[in-house]
């Protein structure tokens, strides 16, 4: 049964996107990536307007001090299992605006993040990517073959 | 004990509920192929050959969620109510004239057809119940969206369904069915354009998709419900579309009946209603791709301006033809 | 044009004589005033009654040491930036407001109170912009020495209850995370029914303190920082950054270089405008149309990789020329991806003119009138879609723009409709340019060295983004860091408009309006 559910859980994922201060780039190759060109939705990604209805935020920007405390309510009204990715230089670690006033740098200083996409804005391949090796790192592990042959 | 294990078997499996759920989910993926398409993209690929278990993995993974019901939320209401709305509408489902009969066997009576029709406007107050229920104000104002258009709409689509009855002579859907000589889109097409324009509006598709405008009102009814009820939510608005589909089928396409070529015949109606069925929920998807999305008022104008005025004329007309032309056909 | 030709500097020379303004010709742009918090209202009244189109552009607020500025950088209907110079002092900064002369400024009085801590009185609501509410009172974070370490919150204050009004008015919050928003901001709707009464917006969940961190980093570092203000409109930033330094520099930048330039920053139109078009029919509904948009808009990401080895924020720019020449061989590759998307036109023209939807969703929605336009001071396609005829590219060259025939498009009927039809057709103008630049790109240098110390100066600088006009002061004290970098962004500008259209319309005409000022947050924030 469990296998049917990470089977459905990696087949599925719906993401919500959330801009906590970022310069737009970030989300415009976010957004392009449901376009022909790249289409995401081969993979089941769709993007969802509610915080209740997503397995996978996407966050982008280096989080505001306006911004901070709306990250961490979204993130709380989730339901689990639920996955955060951070898109971009400034959602890893500021980027260019680490060390402003106004700016906490980095996602992680207020929610979990469980995969990093660098880049100033990272190409929609490089997003790709990003979120694919985040859903196979859910995969159980296979037995290798030594550990088959015991 | 034979008849009793028939009736599970056929209530329960085919073409029962978990055929009707299977075939929602087989409609879902063709009508999410179709957008994509339309769209130029490839829509659902990686998930089973060409993407088809998708609509399944979605309600797997949705079930296997956490469930969350909001503090301020009317608890039994937001529990019962999506698992009702979906409920009723397989009840409705089971009405149809399938395989030649309907799901449940000898389930028909006269006047099953506003029988059905009432079932439908039931199960849509219980989706304006979920969204009433929520203690959101997206919640609300989509759910008084729902409220706004399927009470609306509901008079028209009555009227227009109301044109292949007299044609045939019965308020029952078996008979309609049954009594198609001539398909009644052949004899009635006003009745059948109007009806899948209605139909539109009434399954809440584009051009008339307002109650989930994601850019107006978030999730619309939806927006607080996560895991087991989105999934049932989800299910309920897939299965009217595939109600609506059969409703169209079996009014004026002629039902499940078609020819026969050898064997015995439940199969080959079943064939045909298939194939009719999927027919329609490709040609009200087009039509869902092709328009933008009209305003609350202009939707409104749409059905008391527009509609209702023609489907009292469709049903005038069709009277017409059902006093004189029809029986010089049959 | 207007008929007769004004000429302020003398009209204002003649009626301030013997007063205490100063008119200063051929400094800082065409004219700086020197006024003082008394006269400030009088020399913008004298320019108003001169000329209809004057418009105040943006409100500089500066620590300069013992007092505080605040400058009004003004633009009028010839070429060129009248700014009015006043100083208040630290002790006592009070000004008297000018929002009432023009509307438009309420917004840019609110930021300079934010930043600098100048109190403008008589100011119909004043409040916080882009700092945070719970942000310190006495931390002004422009002025030279503020202590921007550990800072001491202010608790948040209570949610503020509503008065027992009507009772049929909903309160809907839309933001800061919301599908239609790509960015976060709030927006407090009051609706009865499905009218809107009443719009209050509250930015700033964006704002990085781009401004203060400029002061700290070199002119060449500021450039990749000031790109990044804006992902969208990324490479405007960046040359009227780069243009601003040049002016103090009196550097003269090789003409291969403009064309360049040009060529980059018609492409950054043409991806914006794409972007646009399709995310108006995402808000109407329309989401074949968003996705027919970008799909065609993907080659136009290309050529700009092509160039410049990036999608989206190309970093073309330096101080004195490009980073990067064109590789000739690429050139008729680009003219091809250029062919191609000219052939897409046709169908995109004819939707937008024709489609009933569309005209059913966006026709007489959010009508600017064209008065209404010229008060709240509105740039860019949405004032050309009133009929409003101003763009920096025609009004004040810069780049190559002097040398490219184009043309200016305007739309009278100031609905929603004209403003999207503005950049449907500016599109095509400016697939004109990029191909015109390419065929006649002159040979030379593509860039030419620059002192690394830029000397003491100040500098004014605009150019035409594709939302509208951009503006930067810039002043530089001799070292190698510049002492202020003032940016004020077109969508800054045109927020009053969005909050005029909206007031009275339905619910739904609220997004389709929103898309057809083209907000972009993340410029206005900073």
């Amino acid at each position: 049964m469990s296998k049917l559910a990470t089977w459905a859980r990696l087949k599925s994922p719906w993401v919500l996107h959330f801009n906590s201060g970022a310069c737009n780039g970030c989300d415009i190759e976010l957004v392009a990536l449901l376009t022909p060109k790249y289409d995401v939705e081969r993979f089941g990604i769709k993007l969802e307007p509610s915080p209740r209805h997503a397995d996978v935020l996407l966050v982008t920007g280096s989080v505001t001090q306006q911004c901070a405390e709306r990250l961490k309510r979204i993130y709380d009204q989730m339901p689990e299992p639920k996955f955060v990715v951070a898109i971009g230089a400034c959602a890893c670690s500021g980027g260019i605006f680490r060390g402003n006033y106004d700016v906490l740098g980095g996602v992680d200083k207020v929610i979990p993040v469980n995969a990093y996409i660098p880049g100033c804005p990272p190409k929609p391949e490089a997003i790709i990517d990003g979120v694919v090796k985040l859903l196979n790192s859910l995969k159980p592990e296979k037995p290798s073959k030594e550990e088959k042959k015991k | 004990m034979v008849l009793d294990v028939m009736f599970v078997f056929r209530v329960l499996v085919f073409p029962g509920f978990t055929f009707l759920f299977f075939f929602t989910m087989f409609c879902d993926w063709i009508e999410r192929k179709i957008e994509a398409r339309m769209q130029n993209r490839m829509g659902p690929t990686f998930t089973g050959p060409a993407g088809i278990l998708q609509p399944f993995a979605d309600v797997v993974k949705l079930l296997t969620k956490e469930d969350i019901v909001p503090r301020g939320a009317k608890k039994t209401v937001f529990r019962l109510a999506p698992i009702l709305s979906f409920s009723i509408i397989i009840f409705a489902l089971s009405f149809l004239p399938i395989d030649g009969a309907a799901v449940i066997p000898n389930s028909s009576f006269s006047g099953d057809l506003i029988f059905i029709m009432a079932l439908i406007t039931l199960a849509n107050f219980f989706l304006f119940l979920s969204g009433w229920a929520s203690a959101n104000p997206y919640g609300d104002i989509g759910a008084a969206r729902v409220l706004t258009q399927f009470l609306g709409y509901d008079i028209p689509l009555f009227l227009l369904a109301l044109a292949p009855a007299f044609l045939a002579g019965s308020l029952t859907i078996s008979a309609i069915a049954a009594n198609q000589y001539l398909p009644f889109i052949l004899l009635a097409p006003w009745a059948f354009v109007l009806f899948i324009i209605t139909l539109q509006a009434e399954l809440e598709k584009d051009p008339f998709d307002i109650p989930h405008a994601e850019s107006e009102v978030v999730g619309g009814l939806e927006t607080e419900f996560c895991g087991g009820k989105l999934a049932f939510l989800r299910l309920t608005r897939d299965t009217q579309i595939v109600f609506g589909a059969a409703l169209v089928v079996e009014l004026f396409l002629g039902g499940p009946y078609g020819p026969v070529f050898f064997g015995p015949a439940a199969p080959w109606y079943f064939l045909w209603f298939v194939l009719k069925l999927l027919a329609v929920v490709v040609i009200t998807e087009y039509v869902t791709c092709l328009f933008a999305r009209l305003r609350i008022d202009q939707v409104l104008t749409t059905n008391w301006k527009v509609l209702l005025p023609l489907s009292v004329l469709s049903l005038t007309l069709t009277i017409a033809v059902a006093t004189w032309i029809y029986p010089m056909v049959t | 044009m207007s008929p007769k030709k004004i000429d302020m500097l003398s009209i204002l020379q003649a009626k301030f004589k013997g007063t205490s303004v100063q008119v200063q010709p051929e400094q800082l742009g065409k004219a700086a005033i020197i006024a003082d918090a008394s006269t400030n209202r009088d020399v913008l009244k004298a320019m108003l009654e001169a000329d209809e189109k004057t418009a105040v552009i943006a409100i500089t607020g500066i620590d300069l040491g013992a007092t505080l500025g605040v400058f009004y950088h003004i633009r009028t209907s010839k070429a060129g930036i009248i700014t009015i110079k006043v100083e208040v002092p630290k002790e006592k900064p009070q000004i008297k407001t000018i929002s009432d002369l023009m509307p438009g400024t309420a917004f840019d009085e609110m930021e300079v109170t934010d930043l600098v801590g100048v109190v403008f009185e008589g100011h119909p609501s004043p409040g916080r912009l882009v700092l945070p509410d719970n942000w310190p009172d006495d931390v002004f974070p422009l002025r030279k020495d503020a202590k921007l370490d550990n800072l001491q919150y202010k608790q948040t204050p209570p949610n503020e209850t509503e008065p027992a009004g009507n009772e049929n008015i909903v309160k809907i919050i839309v933001g800061p995370q919301h599908p239609a928003l790509l960015e976060p901001e709030k927006f407090a709707l009051k609706v009865e029914g499905e009218i809107v009464k009443d719009v209050q917006p509250r930015i700033g969940y964006v704002h990085r303190g781009v401004e203060k961190a400029a002061e700290s980093r070199t002119y060449l570092q500021d450039v990749y920082l000031v790109e990044r203000i804006c992902g969208i409109c990324n490479a405007c930033h960046a040359t009227c950054f780069v243009e601003a330094v040049e002016k103090i520099l009196e550097t003269e930048v090789p003409l291969r270089a403009k064309y360049i330039r040009t060529v980059l920053l018609e492409l950054n139109r043409l991806h914006s405008h794409f972007l646009t078009l399709g995310h108006a029919g995402l808000e109407i509904g329309f989401e074949t149309l968003f996705q027919y948009f970008w799909r065609d808009r993907e080659p136009i990401m290309d050529i700009t990789e092509i160039i410049s080895g990036n999608r989206v924020i190309s970093s073309g720019m330096t101080v004195g020329g490009v980073r990067r020449d064109i590789n000739e061989a690429d050139i008729p590759k680009i003219k091809g991806m250029l062919t191609t998307l000219r052939k897409t036109l046709p169908f995109y023209k004819k939707v937008y003119e024709d489609e009933p939807s569309i005209r059913m969703r966006m026709k007489d929605v959010g009508t600017l009138k064209r008065e209404d336009a010229l008060k709240l001071c509105i740039v860019g396609p949405t004032a050309r879609g009133s009929g409003v005829d101003i763009d920096v590219r025609k009004d004040e060259p810069y780049e190559a723009y002097g040398e490219i025939p184009f043309k200016m498009i305007t739309y009278n009927e100031g609905d929603t409709w004209a403003r999207m039809n503005v950049r449907m057709d500016e599109v095509e103008e400016s697939i004109n340019i990029i191909e015109y630049a390419l065929d006649n790109l002159p040979t030379g240098p593509f860039r030419v060295r620059v002192p690394r110390v830029v000397p003491a100066g100040e500098a004014v600088n605009r150019v035409e983004a594709p939302r509208g006009e951009l503006f930067y002061y810039l002043k530089s004290n001799g070292t190698a860091y510049p002492e202020r970098v003032k940016v004020r962004t077109p969508t800054f500008a045109n927020i009053p408009a969005f909050l005029a259209t909206a007031i009275g319309s339905n619910i739904a005409d609220v997004p389709p309006n929103f898309v057809s000022l083209d907000p972009c947050f993340s410029c206005t924030d900073r």
